[in-house]
């Protein structure tokens, strides 16, 4: 309603739960009155003309809870948060600054109104029943000392319970089939019976609806926020000055999250410009270099995240990769504020074995890849992985990370590895033996050399088999073709718009210099002939 | 020439993708002469590939690939062969392989079932290896293929080389004879393969072995790879993008001609020829099974046919001996005639097997009824098997029995639903033992919605995708035009011209009907003379003990297997129940085959539609129906069964039928020479015999094919057969110069009797169970009430319906009480009987009533207060330590505390508690106060909490019991309700048709059934009865979220009063505020 106060005057329910369990949350006092009530499933209610629907937001109710915080430590320093819809205010020595106490309770409604947020306040002797009232009654209440039970008896036993809860659920039930409602009901209840049947719970309950309890105020600590911000009084918009002044904020940061024992993993950069521009929405997880958004919506602010494998404190390996990163994603207009947030997290333990082989330090190797990502490509550096496919040649690029080094580890791949040998071995035996015999000699064709790229040929079949190829860009590798073993068949990813079927022939070419082997593919789906790689 | 020797069908779950029937429809194409079909660890798909092998004339030969253990290292040959290394590679590979074994005799047949059997009965689903003893033992008139990526060879040259794939083909050839082994070889293109195949070449050289090649076909065309990868990916719960390997690396695994497998095979022309030659040493087929029905043990010098005349005449004497001597004169004929042919087709033996099961329910005081054909007979009514007589109601025996359709009749059997039931399959097993009886299989196929579902999933949509898509998809009727269906994606928000939904699309379509895994029956048993294991192998059902075979009920009828259906029934058990209450209470004993069988009670509360909790009469559909049929006799009630069905609805035959009976038509047939079959119908066909017999009449169908009819009506898999025999009937009637109009309306009828209607036989045998149950309800109406709440849920109403139901009826129905409810609702003798009361009998509300009672905790506080009756509350929890506070809460809620009543301090007066002081000691008795104080507790005093008014007490039955035995909710509001000029249910019959008024009350029902075009229909409940409302389709979108939630509903509109069928004709609907207890309706949508 805050972000879109035309829905006020619409019917509006709002949704929570994942599809298709999703279930009516909250609902608005026109939907309440088209019949729709919360606990309801979205089935029921899509018959419902004219119903607004919402899903609920978290981070949007944490923002009106944000704004609803702000709002009111602006009357007093000592505040907490009796829960995610309700603040306390210790307002002790206000009166001479703001008036008297109804007075700066309705001047709180009157703020907070403004800011597009509906609230109720109440003052009284104590948090709890000032609460209790708040929760009660609309608008602004304001409870005598003294009256707390009598004002507050006429409030259903609900307002007792803050956030939905097991417990609150259970004690609900209690009360409902007890049929006490009212606050009244409950507080006129005998102490002893109550406590032998709801002990100490039912004891504090009793008192809350008594208006008979004390306690003190836990006030709010502000969060743990590292964060630089520097105004230019100029324009900046050369790298290099830049760096001079993200190495300042950066040695801030880090001195910061030093004295606190913290190091981070992640650090923002948020760039004002003069004159933005706009890009395209992409928020791509490049894994190769660490750089997780690129500029998104940049109408005014220019945003890199940086990631890192391990967490650092080291404020020249930050301003280094930094530089890297702006170099290769330079914010492309004139820079007017800078922002610089580290996402603090706990340090690395960096003691390492003291006969284990040093790995590279992970500072170092981190500037290094960036170093080279910034001259072939983010998308091409890594390791290979291979993929599990029948597809010849698939593989993705995984960012770099080696692992951290353990001795049983080492053992149990060092003994895997040679499991694998022998097994291959013996797998490959009768296969070996069989590719022997029909090469006709004892030489084994063990290796393949792929050519990248692949040589395009034109072919000649008889009788079904390829009789002659013609390379018109290698006259070394076309004649003909004495040998042929195949077709090889091999299809997939038919499920994906770029499905492939090939056949495969290994074959023995008579070239000017001599005999050779090669392997030709032909792409069943591009009818195209090619040369893949030759036979050692 | 080439025949195919190794294929799967889509029967291997999940690792082949076409159905038997098109495997040899592809086979049928190429103009092969012969196929096997060698499914995984079982002969699943086995009849059908025979049936329709057998209309292609294709010989199906039979075969399985059977999961092996690696054999172990041979003992029995020469050691200086076998080296320790050999020895050590055999003893590590622990692995398992399929062989793929190919039956050629009978004997093999059933050698192949046992190894099965005793593989699947010794392991989980899906698991488990034969072992090589097993293999030796099982050997003979099996032949052995060394297999492919998966068989003996290839798991052996993988693990061991060449030297272990020989020591594993000589055992091979020494467990199945030298003869016996071919190696196999096939082609698909892979290096790997090929390298194989020159190894096996060698080998079989070296061995002097037979090649033979195959193709090792999973799919019945190329396009059908698609699906065997997602299988494949479903099968190892991946999806296509990661199953990366695990799929086919291309698509040759399809059935190729003999001309492509002899091109393949250029080289040697051996392994093609040999295939061939296979073949014609492979004799067994189907025809051959060898199943034999277990023959009745008679007394020497009997034999089984005169046995059972013996039990006929007997069963006469019984059934017939007071009737007419005319009616006996007939049943005599019919007996002696049904008597030869039961001789000419030597079936005594499967009738005294049937009838000892019925007698064995006898003895054990089991009701027991059969239904289906079986009532077309006079021996089984006179045997006792079924309670129809068929002789006084003219049923046609042929339908039950006939020389020419050469199968075994179809004896159903109703019993009890629950223990009982159970009880009589336990007998079975005992009688013809472990392997001599066994559960027929469900084949579960994939339907709309799995398909959608599972294909989804393969293709890897996020589970919000896969939500919308399978909404999207379940609703598609796929042999509709393909218009439809962007039509339901973009409903869906989905864009169907993508290509990845595309496919999804052709996929979903593709594996409609493909079998996904085996289930099981819920009632078919077959039993067999010999083991039945040697018949057709058998698996482990859910339950311990239990087999079921591996075919379903249909197959087992293609196959000539008889089977004995034992269906629970609900209703049954009420009666069952019913009498024993009866017995119990009022000392009498009721026959329910000597019921008085025109009890003019029973046919005026039928003619008054007052039926609820009777059996089929009661929906809503049946009681809108009754007051217009008038039932005025046992057959009335017979098309009052069969008639609300969707067959004969949609098929338009309800209202011509009532009608001409009500003589407001002329009663006239289709076709004069369809008048002998129609007459007894009023010239509209009812029944699934007259459509039969119309087929034969109209369209010179002959028994058989009128048989084949009978069973695409009934056959999930029937779409493409009823198609084919709509276009041989519309020849058939051209033929014999039945007008077109006719044509129509016979291909109509026929055609929805696909949809679902009922035989005569089998109405008439619920209709005997109708009559049952009204005559129960009619006379003895407390005991009928407690049966019926104690075998809940079941039948078309809420306990709430029928407690409310029997009050208005002047039954007292007294609440759950701890101090005198059983776990069950009993009877008990009323104080004070009301003014209307029949009797001075009450039924007593049970504890299985009390919502969230366990039966153990239940049943803990009966045997308890047998010892003494409760002094307190404290003394209950104490006394029944298994009751937790939540049952107590409820028990306390619900009032079924209240008459606990306990002693104060001074040790003298009694106090009567209400519900909330019974709340207020709970919550104190359940606290454990310690060993000091825990003796100190309070007694049962009256508590600081105010007693509950009659809306709380309303609202804590209907949570606590989901009903109320005080006064109907409505009641309390009357006054209110005459304001606002809402008439009550009961006062409708005396307000003429037409007049616009206001009904309100409880909704107890709302319906919107598929043949009604949008209608729904609302039964509302008040304190005097039950009213009906109809509602327009327009009506319903206006207030759909009013009309499929709310509670209580005022409707007003036109009554409409036609031959005493009363309903409201909804034109404005409004909630009524009466209450907020939570009460229920039975909706269906």
């Amino acid at each position: 309603m805050r972000v879109e106060p035309e829905l006020r005057s619409k019917s509006l329910a709002v949704l929570e739960g994942k599809a298709p369990l999703q279930k009516i949350f909250a609902v608005n006092e026109n939907a309440r009155r088209a019949g729709v009530s919360p606990g309801m499933t979205k089935l029921q209610i899509e018959a419902c003309a004219g119903l607004m629907l919402r899903a609920r937001s978290l981070p949007q109710e944490s923002a009106a809870h944000a704004a609803l915080l702000d709002c009111v430590q602006s009357f007093s320093p000592r505040v907490e948060a009796a829960g995610c819809d309700t603040i306390v205010l210790d307002l002790a020595g206000s009166r001479p600054l703001f008036g008297p106490l109804p007075k700066i309770a309705h001047a709180i409604v009157r703020r907070a109104s403004a800011l597009g947020l509906e609230t109720s306040a109440a003052v009284a002797g104590n948090p709890d029943t000032a609460v209790l009232a708040a929760r009660g009654f609309s608008g602004v209440t304001v409870i005598p000392n003294g009256k707390e039970a009598e004002q507050l008896g006429s409030l259903p036993v609900e307002v007792l319970f803050g956030n939905p809860a097991q417990e609150s659920a259970r004690l609900l039930e209690t009360f409902s089939r007890w049929g006490i409602h009212k606050l009244r009901d409950l507080a006129a209840l005998p102490d002893v019976a109550l406590s032998e049947r709801l002990g100490q719970a039912g004891i504090h309950l009793q008192k809350l609806a008594r208006g008979d309890i004390s306690r003190t105020l836990v006030p709010i600590e502000p969060p743990l926020s590292f964060e630089e911000f520097i105004e230019l009084e100029y324009p900046l918009v050369l790298l290099e000055p830049l760096a001079f002044l993200l190495g300042r904020l950066l040695e801030q940061l880090c001195a910061r999250l030093e004295a606190r024992a913290l190091a981070t993993q992640e650090l923002r950069l948020c760039l004002e410009l003069e004159n933005g521009w706009q890009t395209e929405n992409l928020s791509i997880n490049n894994g190769a270099t660490g750089i997780l958004a690129r500029p998104a919506r940049a109408r005014q602010n220019f945003e890199r995240t940086l990631r890192l494998p391990v967490p650092l404190l080291d404020s020249r390996i930050f301003l280094k990769l930094l530089q890297l990163d702006l170099k290769a994603h330079p914010p492309g207009a004139p820079i007017v504020k800078i922002k610089l947030t580290a996402e603090p997290v706990r340090p690395r333990a960096a003691q390492n074995g003291l006969f284990l082989p040093p790995a590279p330090e992970p500072e170092k190797l981190e500037l290094t890849l960036a170093r080279i990502a910034g001259i072939v490509g983010e998308d091409k550096v890594g390791s290979l992985e291979l993929l599990d496919t029948h597809r010849p040649g698939g593989f993705r690029m995984q960012r770099f990370a080696p692992e951290p080094f353990s001795p049983q580890r080492h053992r149990a791949t060092e003994k895997k590895s040679h499991f694998l040998i022998q097994k291959n071995f013996s797998v490959s035996e009768p296969a070996l033996s069989a590719v022997r015999g029909c090469l006709g000699g004892d030489d084994l064709v063990t290796a393949l050399r792929i050519f990248r790229p692949s040589v395009d040929v034109a072919v000649t079949m008889q009788d079904g088999k390829p009789a002659h190829i013609t390379c018109p860009r290698n006259k070394e590798m076309q004649g003909e073709i004495l040998w042929a073993a195949g077709p090889w068949r091999s299809s997939g990813d038919w499920w994906e718009q770029e499905g492939w079927a090939r056949d495969e022939w290994d074959i023995a070419v008579q070239g000017e210099i001599g005999i050779a082997l090669y392997r030709l593919v032909r792409d069943r789906l591009g009818r195209r002939w090619f040369l893949e790689g030759t036979y050692d | 020439m080439y025949i195919e020797l190794h294929s799967r069908s889509a029967f291997s779950f999940l690792e082949g993708a076409s159905l038997p029937e098109n495997l040899i429809a592809a086979c049928a194409n190429l103009d092969m002469p012969a196929m096997a079909l060698l499914d995984r660890d079982g002969v699943y798909g086995s009849p059908r590939f025979h049936m329709a092998a057998k209309k292609a004339r294709i010989k199906a030969h039979i075969g399985a690939e059977v999961t092996c253990e690696y054999f172990s290292p041979p003992r029995y040959r020469g050691a200086e062969r076998i080296t320790d290394y050999k020895a050590s590679v055999s003893m590590r590979l622990r692995g398992e392989f399929r062989l793929p074994l190919l039956v050629s005799s009978r004997l093999g047949y059933q050698n192949l079932c046992r190894l099965i059997t005793k593989m699947k009965l010794r392991s989980a689903k899906g698991e488990g290896a034969v072992r090589e003893e097993e293999l030796l033992e099982h050997a003979a008139g099996l032949i052995c293929l060394t297999g492919d990526h998966d068989g003996p060879l290839t798991h052996a040259l993988a693990y061991g080389g060449m030297e272990e794939a020989r020591v594993c083909v000589e055992q091979l050839a020494d467990i199945f004879g030298r003869e016996n082994v071919y190696v196999e070889l096939q082609r698909h293109f892979h290096r790997e393969q090929e390298a194989r195949n020159h190894a096996a070449i060698e080998m079989a050289r070296s061995l002097q072995l037979p090649l033979l090649a195959t193709n090792g076909i999973s799919y019945a065309t190329a396009r059908e790879r698609e699906l065997c990868d997602v299988f494949t990916a479903i099968r190892h719960h991946r999806t296509l993008a990661t199953a990366g390997r695990l799929l086919a690396r291309n698509s040759e695994r399809y059935l190729k001609s003999p001309q492509e497998m002899q091109a393949l095979f250029a080289d040697l022309p051996e392994a093609i020829a040999n295939t061939v030659e296979l073949s014609s040493r492979l004799a067994f087929t189907f025809k051959d099974l060898g199943y034999e029905f277990p023959k009745y043990p008679v007394s020497e010098g009997e034999t089984m046919m005169s046995f059972l005349r013996e039990r006929t005449r007997e069963g006469f004497q019984q059934r017939y001996g007071r009737s007419s001597s005319e009616l006996q004169e007939r049943a005599r004929r019919q007996i002696e005639r049904e008597l030869k042919l039961i001789e000419k087709l030597d079936l005594a033996g499967y009738f005294l097997i049937v009838w000892d099961l019925v007698h064995f329910c006898r003895r054990e005081n089991i009701l027991v009824q059969g239904r289906g054909s079986a009532a077309n007979s006079a021996v089984c009514y006179s045997l006792g098997i079924t309670a129809v007589d068929a002789v006084s109601m003219e049923l046609l025996f042929e339908r039950f029995l006939s020389e020419e359709r050469g199968e075994w009749p179809d004896i159903d059997l109703d019993l009890p639903s629950g223990d009982q039931r159970e009880r009589v399959i336990q007998y079975l097993y005992t009688r013809y033992g472990e392997r001599g009886a066994a559960m027929t299989a469900n084949v579960i196929t994939y339907r709309s919605r799995m398909a959608a579902r599972e294909m989804g999933k393969a293709l890897g949509f996020d589970p919000e995708t896969l939500d919308k898509v399978s909404a999207a998809v379940s609703t598609w009727e796929y042999r509709d035009d393909n218009d439809t269906f962007d039509h339901r994606f973009r409903d869906a928000g989905l864009d169907w011209k993508h290509p990845r939904l595309r496919k999804y699309f052709e996929l979903c379509i593709a594996v409609q009907d493909l079998p996904r895994h085996l289930g099981q029956h819920s009632g078919g048993m077959v039993i067999c003379q010999g083991q039945l294991d040697s018949i057709v192998p058998l698996e482990p059902a859910s339950m311990p003990g239990r087999v079921v075979v591996q075919w379903d009920k249909e197959d087992c009828a293609d196959l000539g297997i008889i089977k004995v259906d034992l269906l629970g029934l609900g209703m049954m058990a009420v009666l069952e129940d019913s009498l024993q209450l009866i017995h119990d209470h009022h000392g009498e004993e009721v026959d329910l085959a000597h019921l008085p069988p025109d009890d003019p009670t029973v046919y005026s509360t039928l003619q008054k539609a007052d039926t609820i909790g009777m059996f089929q009469v009661e929906s809503r559909a049946q009681m809108s129906c009754l007051p217009r049929l008038q039932p005025k006799c046992f057959y009335d009630i017979v098309v009052q069964v069969a008639i609300i069905r969707p067959g004969p609805i949609v098929g338009q035959m309800v209202n011509p039928y009532l009608q001409r009976r009500m003589g407001r038509e002329p009663v006239h047939h289709l076709h004069p020479s369809l008048e002998p079959v129609l007459k007894r119908t009023l010239g509209v066909p009812l029944f699934q015999e007259q459509l039969l017999r119309i087929a034969m009449v109209a369209a010179n169908f002959t028994g058989g094919e009128a048989e084949e009819l009978r069973r695409a009506m009934g056959f999930k898999r029937s779409q493409a057969r009823m198609k084919d025999i709509e276009a041989r009937l519309r020849t058939g009637m051209e033929k014999n110069g039945i007008s077109r109009d006719a044509q129509e309306q016979i291909i109509l009828s026929i055609t929805s009797f696909a949809l679902y209607g009922f035989p005569e036989s089998h109405a008439a045998s619920f209709a005997l169970i109708a009559y049952a149950s009204a005559y129960l309800k009619c006379h003895y109406l407390a005991a009928f009430t407690a049966a019926l709440l104690n075998n809940q849920p079941m039948g078309f109403y809420r306990p709430a319906t029928i407690v409310k139901d029997a009050q208005r009826h002047g039954l007292k129905v007294l609440p759950i009480d701890v101090m005198r409810s059983e776990w069950q609702c009993t009877l008990e003798q009323s104080a004070v009987s009301t003014q209307q009361s029949v009797s001075s009998t009450a039924l007593r509300l049970g504890l299985r009533y009390a919502r969230g009672l366990r039966e153990d905790a239940g049943q803990a506080i009966v045997q308890q207060r047998a010892l003494a009756p409760f002094t307190s509350i404290r003394d209950l929890v104490h006394r029944v330590p298994e009751l937790r506070k939540d049952e107590l809460n409820t028990l306390a809620e619900i009032g079924a505390l209240n008459e606990i009543s306990s002693r104060n301090i001074a040790g003298h007066a009694s106090t009567k508690l209400h519900r909330r002081d019974a709340l207020w000691q709970v919550e104190r008795a359940v606290r454990y106060s310690g060993p000091l104080l825990d003796e100190l507790s309070e007694p049962d005093v009256n508590s600081p909490l105010r007693p509950m008014d009659p809306e709380e007490r309303l609202v804590a039955d209907f949570r606590g019991t989901g009903m109320t035995v005080g006064p109907h909710p409505m009641a309390y509001h009357r006054q209110r309700m005459e304001a606002m000029g809402i008439h009550k249910a009961s006062d409708l019959s005396h307000i003429p048709d037409g007049q616009r008024l206001r009904i309100g009350g409880c909704i107890i029902c709302r319906q919107r059934p598929g043949t009604a075009k949008g209608f729904v229909f609302l039964s509302i409940e008040d304190e005097t009865g039950v009213a009906n409302a109809i509602v327009m389709p327009d009506l319903f979108q206006k207030n759909r979220l009013l009309l499929s939630s709310a509670q209580f509903l005022m409707v007003e509109g036109i009554l409409q009063n036609q031959d005493n069928v009363i309903s409201v004709k909804a034109e404005r609907v409004m909630p009524l505020s009466i209450t907020r207890a939570e009460t229920s309706s039975h909706d269906f949508y």
